[in-house]
């Protein structure tokens, strides 16, 4: 078995940079979500936080999926389930918010139905 | 027999059972939180402006609750590296490292739990919202539960089939009063009194097992009247109700969400039990901290009945006057890039970031809350906020008693169109972050116990086939680091986004 | 051992051999890890709920045929009580109950476990040549899961506000809302269906685990990918439906759990009303959100449901028409296919939710593509038999009827797979036509066959075949006597979940089906269904259903009597492969042991190697050493590839 001869120093020593870039990226979460400087877009949360935002938690969770979990070198066999599990995610995710966003009916007068007339100019 | 592959890997899948299996498992969890986090974006994403509630801003429904999602994750993500230690010392075979390594992993898992607890606590027990009929909404603290309806009672009747009526949960146990049965005598010719709760129930049951067997009779005549072809059959007629009279007055704590309805003399509830009595109050005291306004047209807000209920110009005088400082913000930010400002900006969740305060403060707790949120509004938005100590307007709103509670308003009843904890029922931000946080918990506490089984019974399998449980703790391990790795989502997107 | 004791009586095994010879009864019959003790166990328990499911539709049937007179036998039933109304009619409320848990139960209580949990714990270790399942215990714990899950919903009828009644779907916000008068929320049948099916949830969660885990790494010698039977392949791609599908129901179900106990609006909208009145929750929900989940997990469980009746038949058909399955590597890619496909069909089931025509076309295309794979099944299915010298025994009789009664399911499908014409059949009885085409005399059918099939490996006796007859020949006339009539109906306009059958609804229950003293009405004259010379209404149809519904159960009586006396008095099996079948299973001792083979099984050929030209006999199984027919079988090297590493 190749990982009797693994030298578990370096075994090690990986995962405890990992470790650290995951408490650095942590604290760079908090500040991205704190700090004002960080804030991209209009105040408050919008799109381009949002996409930040889980860039990071992404990056940090693939950190863990490949180093602590072994994914970087699995059997095929587990990527093949994983894959075919994240597609179905996928597709729940995305159908389901498809299928919201295709109405048939408009059922409530929104701003942008009513062309800006639900609410007056402030 | 045994069964192959348990420690060794097969040769052409090159993967032991366990491990295999824990992949599937964690395949369908992958689709368990999956279908939850597709949930928050279905729910957030179809969040509609000016109708239902706006998603709060995490950061602001935490307020300095952020701090402890922050350490949290990292106590978490300590103890994924632990783990991976722990397996490390395994295939080391030092017992006495993955001992240490292992320990300190459940202990991780016992402050994470510990940390959520200080977090619900503070949710459910210190933070209160009532909702007005005109989507006004209040934000602060229900006083003494003056949310259920305070009654005196005398009289209460209900059916005697089905469950038990719902009015029981709502009498005070203590002072439970003695009961008479109208209409009904004991065996001797007393009458039938109760005394006691399990009395009361001991009773019910009889009865509904006696009512059970009159309708059984009465409807076997019925039909053979019906059968043996009579034109208008006598039609059933059992008593399925009861009327019990309290000897003296007895308080009722109503829960307002089992009543239909209740007047000065009576309480209506749902499953069709009635008090008679009289009401004593159905106000509602509440130390109102911040006032939210997105719910309302903008150009209502002036009108809105809060400003009735809260009765305080100076409160009212500043929060405009913070909310008009806040639309500049907005604007700048516009006209600095030179765009148009979409107005649906100032309907949608963005306003809560001007909650203001009116009131005093009662407790100390609060207020250091409402200032670290105050201080973030600052930061973010260079919105002058006045700091919460300097808060001369608002004292002057009514004042209910003496001491204590300041900014304490009394909140009629008629006038709320909702009301309740942050809890889940507050809305579905809350409903979604008490849902995820609480299932992520439970896997929590799952696998610190699994971890905490292998280091407490492993030696033994340690002794005899150390690979079998460096296995174990592989596959233990890999839970662990997936329930981490939903943490790492969770925490940007309930704490910060 | 220096000291022979009188126990010790089995001294050939040696002490590493960790197998109790002793083993209790409660060790060996309740809480026994053998794949085959707790298949049987997964196979009475869910007979046992088919027949209760059975018993409720009888009952709902009576009320749709006869919705103003009483219902005989069960007035005086003490439970009845509070459900029949003073004249001893069925009500409302105890229609939609029964409705519901008819639904329920034979879905996720009768028929899953019966296909998946009873067949598929039995025989996929035996035709993989595995001593068990890869973990026992937990194969053990999915069964009291689902056990537990069962009492739940049986228990709950007898709770004040009696079984869940919102329908198996239990949408949103009827199902929130529904008994929400009660004081004690938890003890109300509503949520005790939604506790009941987390643990259902579970034990499936954790069967399909094990089954996925036994197929890929418990694979005997010389089993490749390639040489398992199709139910092996089917169990396989049933596992990962059941996998991946269900934990979207089970966040549904925790959900509506929150919004019913916790008081939370993930499916309550803003403003909603409940019988007139505001409903006290923050609102803000989507009752979208719960229909998606519901068919993410519901769509993938109709293939739950047949899939494995479709490995059962698979089974079968080679095996008595003597001839190898034909195009079995096609029906394995296409029930891939399948398996995937069965991900993203969901919102056929939403089409009048409002969706657009975008997203809706995509669901259409789908739904369509679906279809390919299954009729590639039946098809193979269909030209196996061509030309083959079939035997018909009892298991190949329901085996063959289930290929057209699957086919009428399926075919009626299309028109609802697009929009337009859903509009018009959404809800109405063509829909329940349809599905219980597919699931009863389809499922059931296939169930039955199975059966009959690996009875004699069970108990190393024939089930009776005179009986056999008795059973199959009225089941098929009645199984279409009940449900062809719902596809007329369903067209006219009849809506499901009517208790009183649509009567309430003249001008479509008026309209005639055949007129007077034509073919059909003399038949339904002679039936007594209608007055003489009178016309045969849509509505009258009812009656003929609901007969045959009745008549339906009677025709179970001679596979109960069958089933139980043939154990005892049925004829011995005259070897341990008494079919002549090819695959694994039948290399086992009759009953098999724990461990189940004897010696090592090894697997030296394809699975479906049936009259061979050239060979001795017109079958080889895949235990049998010596040159394998097909050209393209590779697993020869590898056999000996793995005895060189052994
Ligand atoms: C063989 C005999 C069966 C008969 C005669 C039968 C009959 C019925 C009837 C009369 C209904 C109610 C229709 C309505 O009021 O809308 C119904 C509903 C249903 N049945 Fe069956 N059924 C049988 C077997 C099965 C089986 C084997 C399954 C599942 C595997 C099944 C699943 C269902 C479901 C899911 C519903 C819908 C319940 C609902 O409306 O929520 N049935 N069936
Ligand atoms: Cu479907």
């Amino acid at each position: 078995m190749a990982e009797h001869t693994q030298d578990w120093a370096k075994v090690k020593k990986s995962y405890l940079m990992v470790g650290i870039a995951l408490f650095f990226c942590t604290g760079l979460t908090l500040a991205l979500g704190l700090w004002a400087p960080f804030d991209v877009g209009p105040p408050g949360p919008t799109p381009g936080d949002y996409v930040i935002g889980l860039a990071v938690a992404t990056f940090k969770a693939s950190l863990v999926a490949l180093i602590f979990m072994h994914l970087n070198h699995e059997k095929s066999l587990v990527y093949k389930t994983l894959v075919f599990t994240v597609l179905f995610f996928l597709s729940l995710m995305v159908l389901t918010l498809f299928t919201a966003s295709d109405p048939i009916l408009e059922q409530y007068d929104t701003y942008e139905s009513t062309n800006g007339k639900l609410i007056e100019k402030l | 027999m045994e069964i192959p592959y348990e420690v060794k890997p097969r040769r052409d899948t090159g993967l032991y059972n366990a491990k295999l299996g824990v992949w599937l498992f964690l395949a369908s969890e992958v689709m368990l939180f999956g279908g939850l986090f597709s949930a928050y974006v279905f729910l957030r994403a179809g969040v509609q402006d000016g109708v239902d509630n706006p998603w709060p801003w995490g950061l602001n429904v935490h307020k300095d609750y952020v701090w402890l999602g922050f350490i949290n994750t990292l106590v978490l993500i300590g103890s994924s590296v632990g783990v991976v230690f722990a397996w490390v010392a395994l295939k080391e075979r030092n017992w006495r490292r993955f001992q240490i390594y292992m320990y300190s992993v459940v202990a991780c898992a016992v402050v994470f739990m510990c940390i959520k607890g200080v977090e619900y606590n503070s949710k459910l027990n210190h933070h209160h919202g009532i909702k007005l009929l005109d989507n006004s909404v209040m934000e602060g603290t229900i006083l003494d539960k003056t949310d259920r309806v305070r009654f005196e009672g005398t009289t209460v009747s209900f059916s005697i089939q089905g469950a038990l009526p719902a009015f029981l949960k709502d009498l005070d146990d203590e002072a439970f009063p003695t009961f008479t049965v109208v209409d009904a005598k004991n065996e001797d010719g007393s009458a039938v009194t109760l005394t006691s709760m399990s009395e009361l129930k001991k009773w019910f049951l009889q009865e509904r097992r006696r009512v059970a067997g009159e309708l059984t009779g009465e409807r076997k005549r019925y039909r053979s009247e019906i059968a043996s072809g009579a034109e208008t059959p006598t039609p059933v007629s059992v008593t399925t109700s009861a009327t019990l009279k309290a000897a003296e007055p007895f308080h009722l704590h109503a829960n307002p969400r089992k009543v239909i309805g209740h007047s000065d003399t009576g309480v209506n509830y749902r499953d069709g039990s009635k008090v008679e009595g009289t009401l004593i109050s159905d106000d509602v005291l509440f130390e109102i901290h911040e006032v939210d306004m997105q719910l309302v047209l903008p150009q209502k807000q002036r009108d809105s009945i809060l400003w009735d209920v809260v009765n305080d110009e100076g409160a009212k005088q500043e929060f405009f006057a913070k909310q008009q400082k806040y639309y500049e913000t907005f604007r700048e930010y516009y006209a600095e890039r030179n765009e148009i400002m979409p107005e649906k900006m100032l309907r949608g969740h963005k306003l809560n970031l001007h909650y203001v305060h009116v009131g005093g403060h009662g407790d100390d707790h609060e207020h250091g809350d409402d200032h670290e949120h105050s201080k973030k509004g600052e930061e973010k938005h260079e919105v002058e906020v006045h700091s919460s100590e300097s808060k001369p307007s608002a004292a002057g709103s009514k004042v209910e008693g003496d001491g204590g509670h300041h900014g304490t308003i009394t909140v009629p009843r008629d006038k709320i169109k909702f009301m309740g904890n942050h809890g889940p029922r507050y809305g579905n931000y809350y409903a979604i972050y008490f849902t995820m946080t609480a299932l992520h918990g439970l896997h929590v506490v799952g696998g610190a116990l699994v971890l905490l089984f292998f280091v407490v019974f492993g030696k033994k399998l340690y002794l005899k086939n150390p690979e079998h449980l460096a296995n174990r703790v592989e596959v233990g391990g890999l839970f662990w680091h997936f329930v981490d790795l939903i943490w790492i989502f969770l925490f940007p997107i309930m704490y910060l986004l | 051992m220096s000291t022979v004791t009188v126990e010790t009586t089995d001294q050939s095994h040696d002490d590493h051999d960790h197998h109790d010879h002793y083993e209790p009864f409660w060790k060996k019959y309740i809480f026994s890890t053998d794949h085959k003790t707790i298949g049987i166990q997964y196979g009475f328990t869910s007979l046992i709920f088919l027949a209760f499911g059975f018993f409720l539709m009888m009952v709902m049937r009576w009320s749709i045929a006869y919705p103003d007179r009483a219902v005989p036998l069960l007035a005086d039933w003490p439970w009845f009580q509070a459900w029949l109304d003073d004249g001893g009619k069925v009500t409302g409320d105890l229609y939609n109950m029964f409705g519901a848990m008819h639904g329920t139960i034979m879905v996720f209580l009768g028929v899953v476990p019966l296909a998946f949990g009873a067949f598929g714990n039995y025989v996929t270790p035996l035709q993989i040549g595995a001593v068990d399942m890869a973990f026992p215990r937990l194969n053990m714990a999915s069964y009291w899961f689902f056990l537990l899950g069962g009492v739940l919903m049986f228990v709950s009828f007898f709770l004040p506000s009696g079984a869940a009644k919102a329908g198996w779907t239990n949408y949103s916000p009827l199902a929130t809302t529904t008994d929400i008068h009660y004081g004690d929320l938890f003890w109300t049948g509503q949520t005790q269906w939604l506790m009941g099916m987390v643990f259902l949830i579970s034990s499936s969660l954790l069967g399909a685990v094990n089954f996925i885990c036994t197929i890929i790494n418990l694979r005997c010698r010389g089993m490749t990918w390639m040489r398992m039977p199709f139910f092996v392949w089917a169990m396989l791609v049933t596992g990962f439906l059941l996998l991946l599908a269900f934990p979207p129901l089970e966040v549904a179900a925790i959900m509506q759990l929150m919004d019913r106990m916790a008081g939370t609006s993930f499916y309550i909208p803003t403003g909603l009303n409940v019988s007139g009145m505001a409903f006290d929750a923050a609102g803000g929900g989507s009752p979208l959100l719960y229909q998606h989940l519901f068919w993410f997990l519901a769509h993938p469980e109709v293939y739950v449901l047949i899939l494995p009746a479709i490995a059962i038949v698979s089974e079968i058909i080679p095996c008595n028409t003597r001839k190898p399955l034909w195009g079995y590597k096609t029906m394995v890619y296409a029930v891939m296919v399948l398996g995937f496909l069965a991900f993203i069909v969901w919102a056929h089931h939403m089409y009048i939710t409002g969706m657009g025509p975008a997203i809706s076309t995509f669901f259409q295309t789908t739904t369509v593509l679906i279809s390919i794979p299954s009729v590639i099944l039946i098809t193979s299915l269909l030209i196996s038999m061509w030309g083959g010298s079939i035997r018909f025994n009892v298991p190949m009789l329901f085996a063959t009827a289930f290929i057209p009664m699957f086919g009428i399911g399926g075919l009626t499908g299309l028109p609802l797979a697009f929009s337009l014409p859903d509009l018009h059949l959404h809800d109405t009885y063509y829909v329940i036509g349809h599905f219980h085409y597919v699931v009863a005399p389809g499922t059931i059918f296939a169930l039955f066959a199975g059966i009959y099939h690996w009875y004699p490996k069970i108990t190393g006796r024939m089930m009776g075949t005179r009986l056999g007859h008795w059973h199959f020949w009225p089941s098929l006339i009645f199984m279409n006597g009940i449900f062809a009539p719902m596809f007329f109906q369903g067209m006219a306009g009849f809506h499901r979940r009517a208790f009183d059958g649509g009567k309430a609804y003249e001008q479509i229950s008026n309209q005639v089906f055949a007129e007077p003293n034509s073919f059909i009405a003399n038949i339904c004259e002679l039936l007594r269904v209608i007055e003489p010379d009178a016309a045969v209404r849509m509505i009258d149809l009812n009656i003929v259903t609901s007969g045959a519904a009745w008549l339906l159960a009677v025709a179970q009586v001679p596979f109960i009597i069958n089933l139980f006396i043939s154990g005892f008095i049925g004829k011995k099996a005259n070897s341990d492969n008494p079919w002549n079948a090819t695959t694994l299973d039948w290399a086992t001792p009759t009953p098999p042991p724990h461990g189940n083979f004897i010696t090592e099984p090894v697997a030296y050929r394809g699975p479906y190697e049936y009259s061979v030209p050239g060979a001795d006999k017109d079958y080889t199984p895949q235990f049998e050493d010596g040159p394998t027919a097909l050209v393209e079988d590779n697993g020869a090297e590898e056999v000996e590839e793995e005895e060189s590493h052994a």
